[in-house]
């Protein structure tokens, strides 16, 4: 399978899990399980897992506000109606399950092409050279603004500055850190900018590696595309 | 338009926006702060606006790509809130680059402006992500403001003005904070940096 | 093949010669940067793929084999230690299609054996080599002197005369257990008594433990059973703050909490207040920075040249706000002349009674400051 091809076919399941009613939302579901089992096979039990986690507390949250104060659904209350708590915890199900219809195929997705490196992967995708050379260097600055947090956080607390624990003086001092990666950031970049890039040409090596994108989708995209579309189709008629 | 030092310069905002927000992401803290990059983004190329413009747009829209993949699933979602405040901090808030930068701070100029952008960005935002986070959500992203949306509903008000009001409230707050730490990263970035974004020659290299 | 070192004390304008020999090359050359983020090429997220950015479809030199990069594949650079990545930027060298390569004081940073193997391939056929270093005279290599300049001098008589550390105390470290979450062990009941009046090198290989047991003691990390006593009393840095260490940093950038230095000790003062934040009054920190070289406390931080910034960095140990001055790596970039004297001025500072902690590859400073040695290995700590 190709991203190319597992990005087309995420955008349109996405489609049908979001338009669609229960039929639709179950056939959207039904086709991300598949995808999930066929492509990613065992490990796609570590992306339920996690998928799981991060709607979990959205989800019971969601019961809270809907079940717990409001007490009925939007459309008993668009139709002035006293409504249950019943219709409140339905139309809580509805939207949970979508968002983790949505939730579960970004990590599947993203699982199935977690082999390869970096690099390998946005070679391979159909953008233009621009778009992924902005995608490389944020990924790589990203990298070093988590390297100057970890640093700058204990030169804070050695500093007398901050603490480990929770406190309003921390929050308040937070912002300090903040200052301090992007000072550190920007005076990386800048010594990039100015020695290192234009002595080796960096840049330049940088178009050879990221040059060369699959221009035609493979079999097994259209398939999985044609299942979501049937999906979409589905849901739309709905 | 797209010179190398403004491609660091998207890169490094939009990395910003993805190492603030999801830190405060993953606290749960009761704000956003997943903005800020974009803001800095227009503040540095203030001097010119539709090139502001499209370095925010695409700086903002990097890191709602990256943080969706990676990070938080949600964000991909309101990818017209991006659009907005890229416009908003391209033609609004860059008028207020020079004052953020004047030393010795004007301090009631420099905080009435942050006030005023923050306000004008927090009531964009909320106009434009109500229908996601309404249709999309139900209403409840998971920040405090869904409290102020269950307390709206309950009293007979319809999803969609509930959810645009809450955010009315909010907005503006998380914005102004974003707008106010953009200002003061915007206010302590070397001059040099700021010149090799806009285009003006830079200073020779540091010595050993 | 041409093998240039340019020589000089700091400020010479090295660096420049050394970027414009570089460029006027009118051919790709390397560049291997001061400090780890120089080093390598910012582009990527795993070793793999730099590697793969620099390599040449036709490499026609043996690869340098300092690192052995297998293992690191799927590592992100930027997590390697600073020595990592410079070896991993030698490696990419190694494999390039590039002939010539400019290294600016970036060996510092390497142990004593990774030096050695990294001089002796610069020294080697095949490309041109330019470098500067503070601590090697390689043999054969023509020197490019650069001449002094009377930028960022520093005053060592005013600076020993301006600096006041309160007297030191007792530290002692008792049955200390630290492991990473999800990662190795690094002390296992684990103890040590350092007395004030001396000064104390830690030692010991990467990963041992070093810069794990600066944060213990500055606060930032927090061990799973052990304590930590000053003068006999009981001390939690990690949950009271710290008010004993007072830490300058490898990278001078990264202890900044301002962005000029009035922010950063205005910041520090409030944080601290008592007896700490008197010993920051703005006279006396003008004056040490005065004697550092640095005309102004309002001068940007990050503006000054990379070498003034560190010499900087060592203004907060200095200031007297906490009792024990620590280092980590504090002559990296730093000429002879300059290690020399900080040398002798710390063992000043140890003699009057303060405590001096440092981590250091310089063997030269670390011989001219008399010290014991802390060897941190087997997860214990012991005085040599």
């Amino acid at each position: 399978m190709t991203p190319n091809g597992a990005a087309a076919f995420a955008l349109v399941a996405v489609l049908a899990a979001i338009l669609g009613d229960a039929v639709g939302l179950a056939a959207a579901g039904l086709i991300v399980a598949a995808f999930a089992a066929i492509e990613t096979g065992a490990r796609s039990w570590a992306a339920l897992r996690r998928a799981v986690l991060v709607m979990l507390p959205l989800a019971a949250f969601m019961l809270v506000i809907w079940a717990g104060i409001v007490g009925r659904s939007p459309s008993e209350i668009a139709a002035g109606v006293p409504g249950s708590r019943t219709a409140a915890l339905a139309y809580v199900a509805g939207v949970a399950a979508r968002l983790f219809v949505v939730v579960l195929l970004v990590q599947v997705v993203t699982l199935r092409f977690a082999e390869g490196t970096p690099f390998g992967l946005i070679r391979r995708l159909y953008l233009p050279l621009g778009a992924k050379r902005v995608v490389v260097v944020t990924l790589s600055l990203i990298e070093t603004l988590r390297q100057s947090i970890d640093r700058a956080h204990t030169a804070l607390i050695a500093g007398g500055i901050v603490t480990r624990t929770l406190s309003l003086r921390n929050a308040a001092n937070g912002w300090l850190l903040i200052q301090t990666v992007w000072l550190t950031a920007i005076t990386t970049v800048t010594a990039r900018l100015r020695d290192k890039w234009p002595v080796e040409s960096t840049l330049a090596l940088l178009d050879p590696a990221l040059d060369g994108a699959e221009r035609r989708l493979a079999v097994r995209d259209m398939v999985w595309i044609g299942l979501a579309l049937a999906a979409l189709v589905i849901a739309a008629a709905r | 338009m797209l010179t190398t030092p403004r491609l660091i310069a998207i890169a490094l905002c939009a990395a910003l926006n993805v190492a603030v927000g999801s830190a405060v992401y993953l606290v749960k803290l009761p704000v956003y702060l997943d903005s800020i990059g974009a803001i800095l983004c227009a503040l540095l190329l203030a001097s010119h606006r539709r090139v502001a413009f499209v370095c925010t747009l695409i700086s903002a829209l990097t890191s709602t790509l990256v943080t969706g993949v990676l990070i938080n699933p949600f964000l991909p979602w309101f990818v017209g809130t991006d659009l907005t405040i890229a416009l908003v901090s391209a033609f609004v808030t860059s008028r207020g680059a020079d004052t953020f930068r004047a030393r010795p701070m004007e301090p009631y100029r420099f905080g009435g402006l942050v006030l005023l952008y923050g306000i004008l960005t927090g009531i964009a935002a909320a106009i434009v992500s109500a229908p996601v986070v309404a249709f999309v959500f139900g209403g409840v992203t998971g920040s405090g403001t869904a409290l102020i949306v269950g307390v709206l509903l309950k009293s007979g008000e319809q999803l969609f003005r509930a959810t645009l009001t809450s955010g009315l409230v909010a907005d503006p707050i998380d914005k102004t904070l974003q707008v106010l730490i953009a200002a003061l990263l915007f206010r302590a970035t070397p001059s040099d940096f700021v010149a090799m974004v806009r285009g003006t020659p830079a200073r020779g290299a540091t010595g050993a | 093949m041409a093998r240039e070192v340019f020589a000089g004390p700091n400020f010479s304008g090295r660096s420049a010669a050394l970027l414009a020999r570089l460029r006027g090359l009118g051919r790709p050359a390397f560049f291997v940067g001061p400090y780890a983020e120089a080093a390598l090429s910012g582009l990527s997220t795993s070793v793999a793929d730099e590697l793969a950015l620099y390599r040449a479809p036709q490499s026609t030199r043996p690869a340098f084999a300092a690192l052995a990069t297998e293992p690191l594949l799927r590592r992100v650079p930027q997590s390697l230690s600073g020595g990592e990545q410079v070896l991993l930027a030698l490696r990419c060298f190694s494999q390039a299609a590039s002939t010539a390569i400019g290294v600016d004081t970036a060996l510092e940073q390497l142990d004593g054996d990774n030096r050695a193997a990294a001089l002796a391939y610069l020294s080697g056929g095949g490309f041109d080599a330019m470098l500067i270093d503070n601590r090697a005279e390689p043999e054969g290599w023509t020197v490019t002197a650069c001449a002094e300049s009377p930028a960022f001098a520093i005053d060592w008589d005013a600076l020993a005369a301006t600096v006041r550390i309160p007297p030191a105390q007792a530290i002692a470290i008792e049955a200390l257990d630290f492991a990473y979450r999800h990662g190795k062990t690094i002390f296992a009941n684990a103890g040590a008594v350092l007395t004030p009046g001396a000064a104390y090198r830690l030692f010991g290989a990467n990963g041992a433990g070093k810069t794990t047991l600066l944060k213990l003691l500055a606060g930032a990390l927090r061990p799973s059973r052990g304590r930590l006593l000053l003068d006999g009393a009981t001390c939690l840095p990690w949950r009271d703050g710290n008010r004993a260490f007072a830490l300058a940093t490898q990278n001078p950038d990264h202890q900044w909490c301002g962005a000029t230095l009035r922010e950063d000790i205005a910041r520090r003062r409030r944080a601290l207040g008592g007896a700490a934040a008197a010993a920051l009054d703005d006279g006396h920190v003008e004056a040490l920075a005065r004697a550092l070289g640095i005309a102004s406390p309002d001068q940007h931080l990050y503006e000054l040249p990379l070498a003034a910034r560190k010499r900087l960095s060592w203004l907060w140990p200095l200031a007297g706000a906490m009792p024990w001055i620590v280092f980590d790596e504090p002559t990296v970039g730093q000429d002879r002349a300059t290690r020399g004297r900080l040398a002798g001025l710390l063992a000043r500072l140890c003699a009057a009674g303060a405590g001096v902690l440092f981590v250091t590859h310089d063997d030269a400073f670390a011989a001219a400051l008399p010290h014991r040695v802390l060897r941190i290995e087997n997860r214990t700590i012991s005085l040599l």
